[in-house]
């Protein structure tokens, strides 16, 4: 592999004049299930092999993706990549520049305890059979539940032009629950992930049953919850929505890329943008977690990166395009979803850092409020507005949680919220997800309980 | 990577599906992607990137005592990846658990004919082609005010075939063409920011108007500076196309596919030849459309695609099948099977889902409010309720009506309410029909829509 990928960027540097190349290559296997109700759609198993090239040419970036392995057309993708980068620069102002990276050879293994390519299928089905039962004889007014399940495993291959050379096995286990109950016109939807970086094990900590009685659960109690009233309200959030929130409303304006196109974190490098408690990173390096891996795909090491300290922005998340343009170190945020698509900036495991105070505390001076429990969706824009779907939601009357509510959303100005902010617990939490950019990375989010002076609820009472 | 023609693409599938057969299958059915695409990417205000994507392969059904098994592959030159993933897909169903359902693969129809779907010109373009497009496009938007700033945007050209055969005889090619250009820009004024504002053309064929889609993106932008925060309360709210297809997209279109009905994840479950909105909605699922996006001989598994009535003046006609849902009511498949190309297994989806377009203009639908909200683009609907219709949104950009005119944009504005309230609540329909994703509708104007403002 690594004689084919080193051919092809040797083509591309000494043939089509690139000022940078970068091969990458993967040998992937994917086992996918759908179960619907108790009916298994289909098992699914997928061979993806493929190899991307990327080039720098006269300052402008060039990228070709082939479904093949096969010299011959690597080197016709190396020409295709320069021709494009060529074209593209026709037009060019400011040439990109990349910062500097060290060069780094290294062989990275994936050791877990369970290794999904090695679990028959029969296994993989029995476990998603037993989230459906669960699910479905949890309560007669479940009406229907979805499970997916998907491993991927095997192994990537960079190379580039500046003697950088890496092999990384690659491991992903995920599963998504969804469940819905009817009653009295009534519906009710709920759903829960599950993924990991470590092995199969992962079923042994969320087990079919502990996952299966959450998603049933929430759907049912939802039945009799009632909308919220639309306005402003003081607001306690679970570490669910916290990770949401940070990844969705704050992390994305930290994505360096989405920073230069104007993103409200530009120009606050170094002020206060949050309240004191507000600490925030985000982390390549938890081990198992959804979000990890050891380099990226530019060949940078990931690592943990310190994002917010104190309510001060202090750092971005990067690629090297951007690191050189805000004069920063690497971070290792550059990730590409498979051979298709080129690198880009990607969060991995964002979370707000916990502090002191118990979910007693937080709860116990809101005279009337919410407790936001766990999220539905969220999404933000470049001029920091957010918003936050709700699915599960409970008032706090008095200092007390109190009935349910559904389908509640929150939204608002991401840094007038984050000055909101005026409590953090202690405790934590990371939940796993998958980020959409144009592309899906696997990432987790999280953090611990916190309380906001006040937000805006969308409810329709 | 040299594409495949026509009659390589139809063998491979042939091929598969005989080996399987071979391999002592009850059905089999092969499906073969190949998609060319080439873009030119802007970013902020610069043409700095172009890339060409060739992704191909081969997906493969197997049937073994009503049990399903599905394997793809993109290695599709070598004939011993092939057969392995003919044993993966025979071996998975081996795995799986039989499904008292299932009643066999689609059987041979004729396939449609199909219109405005396929331009040589747009297999013909080059990167320098695109960057030229897109160049037009940045330059109309700078030209328009200094005010705006391009931030992203694109120009692509698409060449896409696919082949399907299967064991019951079912055997189809189709090819076709996409062309797109968008762009997105802000617009800064006095310590203020827009929103994102974007605009774009998408066509089958090649029609673009780049310098159209610069200067109404940048249009946009510098109306959508001075934002100001609006009062609680219910109103008129016209949706543009982009609001509509996000609200619809994760709502009603769900709601109509025979997969959620019989699932009980649809409110329309029980409802056909029910009065499920006002009287001028009429909704088609049109997969013959003439130009459609999604329009196509032939839907996911070979059947061919057909205009279907969802509602007809507010009355609800039709649900959305592929042919495992038809048949387990024993009905028709309605040719909605689709595919994440070669890599998924076919899901029930819409084509082109086209709200009938009304006689109004667009200006027509805004003089006639005393109040009211323009919306074009919704923030989280894919948060809302699936099963119950209901969503709670952010609106921005947004811009307030008030006495037939757009007077200022909107800040920190949610919308709240229930999209099958929504539907009855329509009253008016704009004559701007466009395309967009599965959708193709006009500006569609609704009442008493709940605004939650500060």
């Amino acid at each position: 592999m690594k004689d084919i990928l080193s051919k092809t960027i040797d083509v591309a540097v000494q043939k089509f004049g690139a000022e940078y190349a970068e091969a990458r290559a993967q040998k992937l296997f994917k086992t996918m299930l759908t179960l619907k109700e108790e009916r298994v759609e289909a098992v699914k198993q997928g061979i993806e092999n493929g190899a991307a090239l990327r080039v720098l040419v006269n300052g402008a970036w060039g990228f070709a993706s082939v479904g093949t392995l096969n010299t011959e057309t690597l080197t016709n993708a190396a020409s295709d990549a320069c021709k494009m980068a060529r074209a593209a620069s026709l037009r060019l102002k400011k040439p990109i520049k990349l910062a500097e990276a060290k060069a780094v050879e290294d062989i990275v293994s994936m050791i877990p305890r369970k290794d999904p390519s090695k679990i028959p299928v029969e296994d993989k089905i029995n476990t998603a059979l037993t989230m459906s039962k669960i699910i479905q004889g949890y309560d007669s007014r479940i009406k229907s539940c979805t499970i997916d399940y998907l491993d991927l495993t095997g192994t990537t291959y960079f190379m580039n032009n500046e003697d950088t050379c890496i092999e990384q096995g690659k491991l992903y286990v995920w599963s998504r629950l969804l469940a819905t109950a009817v009653e009295a016109g009534v519906f009710t939807f709920s759903r829960e992930e599950i993924g990991s970086t470590a092995g199969y094990e992962i079923f042994d900590v969320e087990t079919p049953e502990i996952v299966g009685e959450r998603v049933a659960k929430r759907a049912v109690e939802q039945l009799k919850a009632k909308p919220p009233k639309g306005g402003t309200f003081p607001a306690v959030l679970g570490p669910n929505v916290v990770g949401v929130f940070v990844h969705e409303a704050f992390g994305h304006l930290a994505e360096a890329d989405l920073t230069l196109l104007g993103s409200v974190l530009l120009g606050k490098f170094g002020k206060k943008i949050a309240s004191d408690v507000v600490t925030f990173y985000d982390d390549g390096l938890v081990e198992g977690a959804f979000g990890s891996f050891k380099y990226d795909d530019e060949g940078v090491p990931t690592q943990k990166t310190l994002l917010v300290k104190n309510g001060v922005v202090i750092g971005l998340m990067h690629n090297r395009e951007t690191a050189q343009k805000f004069s920063a170190k690497l971070t290792g945020n550059a990730r590409a979803e498979d051979f298709r698509f080129e690198p880009i900036i990607r969060m991995r495991n964002t979370f707000m850092e916990p502090k002191d105070h118990s979910f007693e505390e937080l709860v116990e001076d809101v005279k009337f409020g919410y407790y936001f429990k766990g999220f539905r969706g969220g999404q933000a824009s470049l001029d920091g507005t957010f918003q936050v779907g709700i699915q599960e939601a409970y008032e706090i009357v008095n200092g007390e949680i109190g009935a349910p509510i559904r389908n509640a959303s929150i939204s608002g100005s991401t840094l007038e919220t984050l000055l909101k902010v005026d409590a953090v617990g202690k405790d934590f939490e990371l939940w796993p997800g998958r980020c959409g950019k144009g592309q899906t990375a696997f990432i987790c989010d999280g953090g611990p309980h916190i309380r906001v002076k006040e937000v805006l609820v969308g409810g329709s009472a | 990577m040299v594409a495949l023609k026509q009659e390589e693409i139809l063998r491979l599938a042939e091929k598969a599906v005989g080996l399987a057969q071979r391999k002592g299958v009850d059905e089999a059915e092969a499906f073969v992607y190949q998609g060319l695409t080439t873009n030119v990417n802007i970013e902020r205000g610069q043409i700095n990137k172009s890339s060409r994507i060739v992704d191909r392969g081969l997906g493969i059904r197997a049937i073994v005592n009503k049990a399903i098994g599905f394997s793809y592959t993109n290695m599709v030159e070598s004939e011993l990846v092939i057969e392995e993933t003919v044993l993966k897909a025979l071996n998975s169903a081996k795995a799986s658990k039989p499904d008292e359902d299932w009643q066999g693969l689609p059987t041979k129809k004729t396939f449609s004919s199909v219109e405005g779907t396929y331009d040589n010109e747009i297999v013909e373009l080059n990167s320098e082609d695109l960057v030229n497009i897109a160049s037009t496009m940045l330059g109309a938007a700078e030209k328009t005010d200094r005010r705006v700033f391009p931030i992203e945007g694109d120009a692509g050209a698409s060449y896409l075939c696919k082949a399907v055969a299967n064991s019951n005889g079912v055997e189809g090619f189709d090819h076709g063409t996409i062309i797109e250009c968008s762009l997105a820009t802000i617009a800064k004024g006095e310590g203020e920011a827009t929103p994102a504002c974007f605009e774009f053309n998408i066509e089958r064929k090649y029609d673009m108007n780049p310098e159209w889609v610069g200067k109404e993106a940048a249009r946009l932008a510098v109306s959508a500076l001075k934002a100001k925060g609006i009062e609680t309360k219910n109103m008129s709210v016209i949706f543009t196309q982009f609001a509509l297809q996000q609200l619809l997209q994760y709502t009603l279109i769900n709601a109509v596919k025979a997969d959620y009905v019989q699932r009980n994840q649809s409110a329309f479950k029980g409802k056909i030849g029910k009065k499920v909105a006002s009287d001028i909605v009429t909704v088609h699922d049109d997969g013959l459309l003439n130009g459609g996006l999604r329009t196509w001989k032939f839907d996911g598994e070979g059947v061919p695609q057909q205009k279907t009535p969802i509602i007809e003046e507010g009355v609800l006609r039709n649900f959305i099948y592929d042919n495992y849902t038809a048949m387990k009511e024993g009905k028709e498949s309605t040719g909605n099977a689709s595919r994440a190309g070669y890599l998924s297994t076919p899901n029930v989806a819409a084509t082109n889902f086209r709200i009938v377009p009304g006689n109004e203009s667009k200006e027509d639908l805004i003089s006639g409010l005393e109040e009211g909200l323009l919306v074009y683009f919704l923030q989280g609907a894919h948060s809302s309720n699936p099963a119950s219709g209901e969503f709670s949104v952010v609106a921005t950009p947004a811009w307030k009506i008030e006495n037939g005119e757009v007077v200022y944009a909107t800040k920190g504005v949610m919308l709240a309410g229930n999209i099958f309230q929504v539907l009855g609540n329509v009253s008016g329909l704009a004559n701007n029909e466009r395309k967009i994703g599965q959708l193709v509708a006009p500006w569609v104007l609704v009442e008493n829509v709940k605004v939650i403002g500060r």
